[in-house]
């Protein structure tokens, strides 16, 4: 895979993360988001595993 | 044996699963510094430990670095454990609000070790299982079967979850006993299985004599994933169960403490892949504590969970024995192959009449004989200054005419394969333990005087 397109899933895994932590800011405590949102983010980590890290060496 | 990538939905990962070896290396190095400077900043134990050798994160700066960060083993943890933050000790690196699992270790040499899991590291042990499940061929059109009690053990857990992350159906047979499991496989056509070794004879076993199923005809499990014994790759056992589930048989290693960090692969080379996009993984000499980096000479494993965070495992000593392979996998990948898989436990290696053996040596035995049930067990003793081993096994009922014929190819075998003699007891046919997770087939007494 050519590193522009790993450039490419790596700005949208940041903008998905940055989602998911916004929505915990915003939710003034409402579990039901912030637990979702939580989960989203430990998702978002195994993306971070499988392309970011990458990135890092490339 | 040549090394050639295949397209990308070969592979769970094609970027990391094929990464150049220097590539890897890098990356490791990378994720290394992170989880050692994480532990530090957040586990008095790991804080502890690492001034106490008087090294700094920061003193990491190359891969031959990492052998500087002292080994942590599971007697350490065990120490820590049962206080606070409890149950855990100060080796937890989360507020216990953020931890959402717990298991803990079988027990099998010694006092349980629990082991704290945030949702980040559970999602990881997925990960890991999804790697080896689909490197297996596990695809979303398989119909999965667990025949294991859901516990307090990982055992399984993560392969379910992995499953349902590849997209296959799962099915949980957790209550369920041998005989409902395998009707339950039946009715639903299941496709896939993971079990022991042990379990997956025993369920055949059950299949035949009790429900008059032949699992190789009547059932359509065609692969079989396997855990908890280093049987699957122990080539005369898995054959067994091969031929009695007419399944494909592969195995994978794991730890509670460490993770699912090494599986086969649809090539079956002969060995298991370390999997190096998530561990850390070195073999050092048992004696010296040397790196051994050269194929074909044992050594044990000393491994690095790279991402998992709740309850880091950084340089564990595993006890796990094994040796890399100088072969590459025709699969591809560029994961490194321990040979043979986990040859045996440093703790369980020991010298009888002067020879060091593995118990798995003579398991490869006693499984690639004709006639003999898969039950067997090894039981070392002392008699006056001199090792006694005996090894007790069962003939099938089928196989009484050619008793003799059999144990003297029996002690051929032994004599051949592991330079020993042996007091053979033949034991009455179902009449040695059978097990249903880890079997404890080797006993060595004269440790217990």
């Amino acid at each position: 895979m050519s590193p522009a397109k790993l450039r490419k899933m790596e700005v949208r895994i940041k903008k998905i993360k940055k989602a998911a932590e916004e929505l915990k800011e915003l939710s003034g405590g409402i579990q039901a988001v912030d637990r979702n949102a939580s989960r989203i983010l430990a998702s978002v980590k195994m993306l971070e595993i499988n392309i970011s890290d990458i990135l890092d060496i490339s | 044996m040549t090394r050639k990538t295949k397209g990308a939905e070969y592979y769970w990962n094609p970027i990391v699963e094929t990464l150049p070896m220097e590539k890897m290396r890098q990356l490791q190095l990378n994720k290394f510094k992170k989880i050692v400077q994480w532990a530090y900043d957040r586990s008095k134990f790991h804080r502890k430990l690492y001034q106490e050798a008087g090294l700094e994160p920061g003193d990491i700066k190359t891969y031959e670095d990492v052998s500087k960060v002292p080994k942590v083993e599971k007697a350490m943890m065990r120490d820590i454990q049962r206080k606070d933050p409890f149950p855990y000790g100060d080796a937890l690196c989360v507020p216990l609000e953020e931890v959402t699992e717990f298991r803990q270790t079988s027990g099998t040499t010694g006092t349980p070790v629990y082991q704290p899991d945030t949702w980040q590291d559970w999602e990881w042990w997925a990960e890991c299982w999804a790697y080896l499940l689909y490197a297996q061929g596990y695809r979303n059109t398989d119909r999965v079967f667990l025949p294991f009690g859901y516990n307090i053990f990982v055992a399984f857990w993560a392969g379910h979850y992995a499953a349902e992350k590849i997209g296959c159906e799962v099915v949980p047979g957790g209550v369920l006993d041998t005989e409902a499991r395998i009707l339950k496989i039946q009715e639903l056509k299941a496709t896939a299985m993971m079990a022991t070794p042990t379990y997956v004879l025993g369920m055949a076993d059950t299949a035949k004599k009790k429900l008059g199923i032949d699992p190789a005809k009547d059932l359509t499990v065609r692969k079989i994933t396997c855990a908890g014994e280093p049987g699957a790759s122990i080539p005369s056992t898995k054959q067994r169960m091969e031929e009695a589930w007419n399944a494909k048989v592969y195995d994978h290693v794991g730890a509670t403490e460490i993770g699912a960090w090494g599986f086969e692969c649809t090539a079956q080379p002969g060995g298991l892949h370390v999997n190096e996009a998530l561990f850390l993984t070195q073999l050092e000499d048992i004696e010296t504590g040397e790196i051994i980096e050269e194929p074909e000479r044992r050594g044990k494993i000393v491994i690095t969970a790279l991402d998992r965070i709740a309850q880091p495992c950084i340089r564990f000593d595993s006890k796990d024995v094994a040796e890399w392979s100088k072969d590459p996998c025709p699969c591809g990948r560029t994961f490194r192959i321990i040979k043979g898989g986990v040859v045996g436990r440093a703790d369980d290696i020991t010298k009888i009449k002067g020879v060091l053996i593995a118990p798995s040596a003579i398991e490869e035995v006693v499984r690639s004989i004709k006639g003999l049930s898969n039950e067997f067990e090894i039981v070392v003793t002392k008699k006056g200054d001199l090792d006694d081993i005996s090894l007790k096994i069962e003939l099938l009922p089928e196989a009484e005419g050619n008793r003799e014929a059999i144990l003297n190819q029996l002690k051929d075998q032994l004599r051949l394969k592991t330079n020993l003699g042996y007091n053979i007891e033949v034991h009455p046919y179902n009449s040695l333990p059978r097990y249903e997770v880890k079997a404890k087939r080797f006993k060595d007494l004269r440790k217990h005087g």
